[in-house]
């Protein structure tokens, strides 16, 4: 069981490449290099679609998770989508961060500043981080489900706080680009198409790996199933062995051999 | 370092870490298979 039809998600496969090596003739060489940044602003083109993919992962999260929850929409695929999208939010997130830590060293002259952005990016994957932490908790699929579904909608209040923080606290990090107040795009021409497509091949990116992602999730859960099934079918064998082992001698007594 | 090295640094280990994801899954999904075949 997967999420798209195995031919789609080949095709999705092909497509994200072709779209990433795209990606990467404009964004090394095809953009011109910023008139103020250099060719430092070239790692924009990965920083900028990473972030917003981590806000579409989390925001997917988000959604599967409150229709998890909802009584009338509840099923384990949207306890699937929501696990297997916070772990892609979280490695987007996470390349975020160091991409923007590789742009800022040459440009800022520092790796790391204790700016609102920056500190709310850094939260932002700890709490998924989190998140992920405790779907691996051991307990029965419903419990589990439940406690992270709460727990997906609670940490996704940080993602608009990220999003506005360049507005709400004036620190080192520049105001947004293209999504600002004014809703202005300051950036044109070739650089403005490399970020565009970064964003689409990044898209594709996700949706593959989502999908990829959905079908091991699967896989591993029906082999925990079948698994359970066989200890289960094993431990009862056994409770019949020791039965047909001593007729007639306590047999009643037995079946306490096989709780656990 | 120069700039230059810094946005190779950044692009290659963007590409690394998609990579090293996607046959880290690949290779979880074929072994799960391969189990799924065998019980």
């Amino acid at each position: 069981m997967t999420l798209l039809k195995p031919a789609i998600s080949r095709a999705l496969g092909w497509a994200t490449l072709v779209a990433v090596v795209v990606l990467a003739l404009f964004g090394l060489w095809g953009a011109p290099p910023d008139s103020v940044q250099g060719d430092a602003q070239r790692l924009m083109y990965l920083h900028v679609p990473a972030a917003w993919i981590a806000y579409l992962a989390f925001g997917v999260t988000a959604i599967s998770s409150a229709l998890w929850l909802w009584p009338r929409t509840r099923s384990e695929v949207y306890d699937r989508v929501a696990g297997a999208s916070a772990e892609l939010g979280v490695i987007f997130t996470g390349l975020t961060l160091v991409l923007g830590s590789l742009w800022g060293r040459p440009v800022w002259g520092v790796w790391w500043a204790w700016d609102a952005r920056l500190v709310t990016t850094a939260v932002l994957l700890f709490l998924y981080l989190g998140y992920l932490a405790l779907r691996s908790v051991p307990a029965s699929p419903d419990a589990r489900a439940k406690r992270c579904a709460i727990a997906a909608l609670i940490a996704f209040v940080d993602v608009p706080i990220v999003h506005f923080s360049v507005t709400w606290w004036r620190t080192l990090h520049q105001q947004a680009t293209v999504f600002n107040p004014e809703l202005k795009a300051n950036i044109h021409g070739v650089m403005a198409f490399t970020l565009w497509f970064g964003v689409l091949a990044f898209t594709l990116l996700y949706v593959y790996l989502l999908d990829r992602r959905y079908r091991l999730a699967v896989l591993e859960d029906d082999l925990d199933e079948r698994e359970l099934e066989r200890a289960i079918a094993e431990r009862v064998a056994g409770a019949g062995t020791s039965v047909r082992a001593s007729p007639g001698d306590d047999a009643d007594k037995v079946p306490a051999e096989v709780t656990p | 370092m120069t700039s230059a090295e810094f946005v190779i640094g950044g692009w290659v280990l963007t590409g690394a870490v998609f990579l090293a994801y996607w046959l880290r899954i690949q290779q979880r999904i074929r072994r799960a298979e391969r189990l799924e075949r065998d019980t």
